[in-house]
Parts: C-alpha cells; sequence; structure tokens
C-alpha cells in the first residue's frame, strides 16, 4: 500500500512519473511507481538497492521505462527538449581531473549549445552562484570533495534547469561545507526550482525537503511532506515526550484522553506518550493543560523525524501482506 | 496538473550535433596535455620534415642541375610530386600513426568508461550517436594531423618551389585524392579503435591487440604471400596480388586509397570488402557496447 497526500488543486508539477516499471532482464527495479514533483525541495529515501539510481536515471533521460511514461516540463524524458529542462548532478566524479574547474564547467555548457559570450557569461554565472570563482582556474585534481561536488552543481546549473536532480548531494561533505550547499539548494527552491535531492543522510532531509519520497524495493512507499506520512501511518501510535512539574499527577487524568495510548513516567519531570490520532491529541491536551494548569516545560513528537517515519515504513513493508 | 513550459532557452541554444565538437576537443584536450603524445608526435614529424627537405632540395637542384633533379626523379617516384609521392608518404606514416593512435585510444574514449564519463555526457541533451561521433571526430583527427595535413603541406610546398601556376593548375586534384585518402583513414581506423577501446578501455591491453592487428598481422601476411607465392611468380607481383595481403589492414586502406588518386590497384574490391566490413562490424560493436555501459552505469 502507497501512503500518498492528497492532491491539492492547484499543485502544479514538473514532473510526471505515471506506472513506471523498469526491469533488467528477470530483475524487476521499479515496480509501477506514480508520482509528481513541484518547485520546492523533494527528497528521495530509500535503502541501498531500493531502486533510487534507477529512478534518477530515468529522470534524467539516460534510460526509458519498460512500461509507463515519465514527463518533464510536458516532454517525455528521454526527448532533447525534456533534457534541456534537467540538471544532473551524479554521485560520482564523472569528470577529468587533469582539466580545469572552469574549463569542465565551459564544456558542459558546450554540450548545452551554448558558444562564445553566451558560454562564458552562463560559466562565470555559475561558478559566482556555487562559491568557486577564485579557484576555478586550478586542476580538479588538487580540489576537496566538496569543492568537486560545487564544480558538478555549476554543470547541472549551466543552462539553467526547472529541475535539478542531486544524487547524494552531501556525501563526504564537512559540516560548514553542507551548510553552504543546504542554503544554496534553499535559494534554488525559493528561485521556484524543483530539487530532487536522493539522499541517505535522513537528518537532513527533516531540515531541508518540503516533500519526501520513500522508496523500497523498487515501490513507492509513501510521498508527501513529512507530517502528512506521519499521520497516516495510524497503525504505529505517535510518541510524545512531555516536561512539566509534577509528571505523576497528571498521568492518571492523560489515560482518561481518548486519544492517548499510553503513558510513561520518567522522573523528575518527563512524561512519555503514545499517541493514536496526533490532530485530535493536540487538541485534546492543549484543553487539557488549560483545565490542570500545567506548568509545561516541552511537548514534542519524538518519532516525525524522516529517520523514523523510514523506519516505521520500511518495518510495514516488510509485514506480509 | 501538468506545468508545461515554453522551451525559449532551445531557441538560443546550437543543435545536439554541435555538441560532439566539445566532447571531441575536450578528449584531444586531455591527448595534448600528456608528453608522450608529443614525442610521438615530432617522431611522426620527422618523416615528414625529411620530405619537406628533400622537396625544398629538389628545387633547389632544378634551378641548378636540372638533369640531377630529373634524374632522381625519374628514379624515386615519391618524390616527383605526383599524386604517388603524397599517397606513398601518407602510407609510410601507418606506422608512427597505429602507435599514436594505441597510446592515444585510452585517453580519447577509454577513460569515459571507467571514470563515468559517460554518465556526464548523457545526462545532458545529448544521445549516444551524438557522444559517438564527437569520440569519433576526436580520434579521427588524429591521423589527419599525421597522415592528411602533413601531406596537404607538402603538395603546397611542391608547387610554390616549382612552376606555381602549372603545377597547381595540373595536379589540383591530387587535393581531393589527399582528402579522400585521409578521410577514408581517419573514418575506418577510427572506428576500429573506438570499437576495441569500448570493449578493451585499459592502455596495456589495447597497446597489445592494436600492435597484434597493425604489427602482427602485417608480418603474418607478408610470410603467409611469400611462403604460398607460386612458383615462378616475382616476389612484388605475389606481394601486389596475393589475396594473404588483405590480413594487412593499413595495406587495404592504401589499395583503397590509390582509387582516390586515380591509380587501379589488384585486390581493390577485396579490400573494399575487408574495409566495409571492418566498419561496419565496428560500429555495431560500439553501439552495442555503448547501449550495455549506459544500462550499466
Amino acid at each position: 500500500m502507497t501512503l500518498e497526500s492528497p492532491p491539492t488543486a492547484e499543485s502544479s508539477s514538473l514532473v510526471e512519473v505515471r506506472h513506471v516499471s523498469k526491469w533488467f532482464g528477470p530483475l524487476m527495479a521499479l515496480n509501477d511507481i506514480s508520482l509528481e514533483i513541484g518547485p520546492g525541495i523533494t527528497g528521495l529515501i530509500g535503502p541501498n538497492g531500493a531502486g533510487k539510481t534507477t529512478l534518477l536515471k530515468l529522470l534524467t533521460g539516460q534510460s526509458k521505462p519498460t512500461l509507463g511514461e515519465i514527463r518533464i516540463c510536458g516532454h517525455e524524458a528521454w526527448l532533447a527538449k525534456a533534457k534541456a529542462h534537467v540538471g544532473f548532478c551524479p554521485y560520482g566524479d564523472a569528470t577529468w581531473d587533469e582539466l580545469s574547474g572552469r574549463r569542465l564547467v565551459r564544456v558542459t555548457a558546450g554540450l548545452h549549445g551554448f558558444t562564445g559570450d553566451e558560454a562564458e557569461r552562463r560559466t562565470e554565472s555559475v561558478l559566482e552562484t556555487v562559491g568557486m570563482s577564485d579557484r576555478a582556474d586550478r586542476p580538479v585534481r588538487t580540489y576537496s570533495k566538496g569543492m568537486r561536488q560545487r564544480i558538478k552543481l555549476c554543470q547541472a546549473l549551466i543552462h539553467d534547469p526547472d529541475l535539478l536532480v542531486l544524487d547524494e548531494p552531501l556525501n563526504g561533505i564537512d559540516p560548514v561545507g553542507r551548510e553552504e550547499l543546504n542554503e544554496l539548494f534553499l535559494r534554488l527552491a525559493r528561485a521556484g526550482k524543483a530539487v530532487l535531492i536522493s539522499s541517505h543522510i535522513l537528518n537532513e532531509m527533516d531540515e531541508l525537503a518540503d516533500h519526501i519520497l520513500f522508496v523500497c524495493r523498487g515501490k513507492l512507499l509513501a510521498s508527501g511532506s513529512l507530517e502528512t506520512i506521519r499521520d497516516l501511518l495510524d497503525d504505529y501510535p505517535l510518541k510524545v515526550h512531555v516536561s512539566c512539574e509534577s509528571p505523576r499527577q497528571i498521568a492518571s487524568p492523560l489515560m482518561a484522553l481518548e486519544s492517548v495510548k499510553s503513558v510513561s513516567v520518567q522522573p523528575p519531570e518527563d512524561l512519555f506518550l503514545e499517541v493514536q490520532n496526533p490532530n485530535r491529541f493536540y487538541a485534546e491536551f492543549g484543553e487539557f493543560a488549560t483545565t490542570h494548569d500545567i506548568q509545561l516545560h516541552r511537548l514534542k513528537a519524538t518519532d516525525t523525524s524522516a529517520e523514523a517515519v523510514f523506519d516505521y515504513l520500511m518495518e510495514r513493508a516488510s509485514r506480509p501482506e | 496538473m501538468s506545468l508545461v513550459k515554453p522551451d525559449i532557452e532551445t531557441i538560443t541554444q546550437r543543435p545536439a550535433w554541435f555538441a560532439a565538437w566539445p566532447i571531441a576537443r575536450t578528449a584531444l584536450h586531455l591527448v595534448f596535455r600528456r608528453k608522450l603524445f608529443w614525442v610521438l608526435f615530432a617522431v611522426a614529424l620527422f618523416s615528414f620534415l625529411l620530405m619537406f627537405g628533400a622537396i625544398y632540395l629538389l628545387a633547389t637542384l632544378r634551378q641548378e642541375y636540372k638533369w640531377l633533379e630529373e634524374f632522381i626523379t625519374s628514379r624515386l617516384k615519391d618524390l616527383d610530386g605526383s599524386g604517388t609521392t603524397f599517397l606513398n608518404f601518407m602510407k609510410a606514416q601507418g606506422t608512427v600513426t597505429m602507435i599514436l593512435l594505441a597510446f592515444a585510444g585510452s585517453v580519447l574514449a577509454g577513460n569515459d568508461h571507467s571514470r563515468g564519463g559517460l554518465i556526464f555526457y548523457l545526462s545532458r541533451r545529448i544521445k549516444l550517436v551524438h557522444y559517438g561521433t564527437g569520440k569519433l571526430l576526436a580520434i579521427g583527427l588524429l591521423p589527419s594531423l599525421t597522415t592528411t595535413l602533413p601531406a596537404l603541406i607538402l603538395f603546397i610546398e611542391y608547387g610554390l618551389l616549382g612552376d606555381t601556376g602549372m603545377y597547381f593548375g595540373e595536379k589540383y586534384p591530387i587535393i581531393f585524392g589527399i582528402l579522400g585518402y585521409g578521410a577514408l583513414l581517419s573514418v575506418a581506423v577510427g572506428l576500429l579503435l573506438f570499437a576495441l577501446v569500448s570493449w578493451m578501455p585499459r592502455p596495456v591491453p589495447l597497446v597489445m591487440l592494436w600492435g597484434g592487428l597493425f604489427v602482427f598481422l602485417p608480418i603474418l601476411s607478408r610470410i603467409l604471400t611469400l611462403t604460398m607465392r607460386e612458383p615462378g611468380v616475382r616476389r612484388r607481383h605475389a606481394l601486389e596480388e596475393s589475396p594473404w595481403r588483405l590480413l594487412d589492414f593499413w595495406n587495404d586502406l592504401y589499395i583503397i586509397g590509390n582509387k582516390f588518386f586515380g591509380v587501379d590497384k589488384p585486390l581493390f574490391i577485396g579490400a573494399t570488402i575487408v574495409v566495409c566490413s571492418v566498419c561496419v562490424v565496428s560500429v555495431i560493436a560500439i553501439f552495442v557496447r555503448l547501449r550495455q555501459l549506459q544500462h550499466q552505469s
């Protein structure tokens, strides 16, 4: 079963994937996947072998689906017209170490059909965007992992694509570099671009992604905002951490609330609740706190992170139907 | 609802076929950065410089000792300024060109397969055919630098140092011969090398196989020709007419190349069949391998 958030009336997608399956001989890499990607940051999450790379290859037009169709800005994904709207930043260092960063970006401009002054202008512009202008004349072999990643980003951005596909862009990058790149991704998303980030660093997706796609064994397990997906997982009670001055006294009345499934007390001031219907709980708890005059220090759901949701989805997927 | 965006950018962009040039330029740039290439290129230029000097010497003799110049050119067809002069020069460049290609092959295309360059190219707005064209252009330009370009320079030198108007007026078809033979060498050798590099990207096995094709097979063809010739057939005739000579691919190209200069050689049909077959098999091998790599990457 796929968990999907309901479509909104004003939703507009740059990418439409309709009933896509991909076979490699007897191996089914993707199984009837349908999804839409719109402006903003979308995280693609899944374990190794889930079909993430295959999906990225299909989205970037490197491969054709066996069944179904993929449209990018209205064009079929493997057509040059669609590729003109897509910028791809691959996982590996698909570059030549002995060339300078500037030259590599300039070559990419040529591959997209830009020549002369226009190619130069675009090269300098993207180097400026990723903060590599002053270091771009050095050979790529002298670059750090983060600098290489930035040059790959330049290559993906050179033709000002509407969809940016990034395969593990933060892998091996130091915390400062991560923060800078995350800021860049947010800036691109604010500029109206669709940024699809494939990552296994789930914590980062919490902060970055507006929308998450969970993929496992070639199937789309869930798609939507993290909160929406968590709410739809009604067979996994939400875990809520409450800190207040007198936890023992309120534990018993809390159990009377319909949405609360279990309460455990951890002195001196912590309570851990399992909640069945989050929206209803938050409404009931507000009223409860006012009525009982509770001095609340903290109220936080502990399993709404991408990691926790991912674990639940994986567990759910491994259950027999 | 799908958001269909207008393709305004594509109007200002050149067609995808033009992407072949940046692909070729990058590959050549990587080759030109290697010292070994310049050493081999210098060796290739050495015979060009000898030829250049010989033509200059003949022009000087023509001014002061015309009988001596006539004697030399009657003996040495390679220096008489006819089509044969340039045809034989281009054939003689074969050995060094083959060595150059053997070492450059991995850099020109092989590294793409091991370093993920194929993904880099194919995720842009180009297809396999554009990528293949770019690589073939790069591989094809190298033999042109050691054969076609020097031959054209020698032709111009020959004309400028002699009776310029008459020479260029009478011998202008030689230019088409040089360009035709040069194009044949670039396309046939380029396709063969690209096919081998696609399946064998590492330099050492590639050099060994390439050496086998262009050193071992020619030697074998000569040995077979001479040992299996009929009694009474002269050595020279046997080397021109024996079907065993078709094992020498560079010689096959030379036989077809003669046609561009208006000379008919024995074994022309056989050589054409061999060269066409090699080209067709190479094209199939290239695209089968590239498709395979595309799915693996």
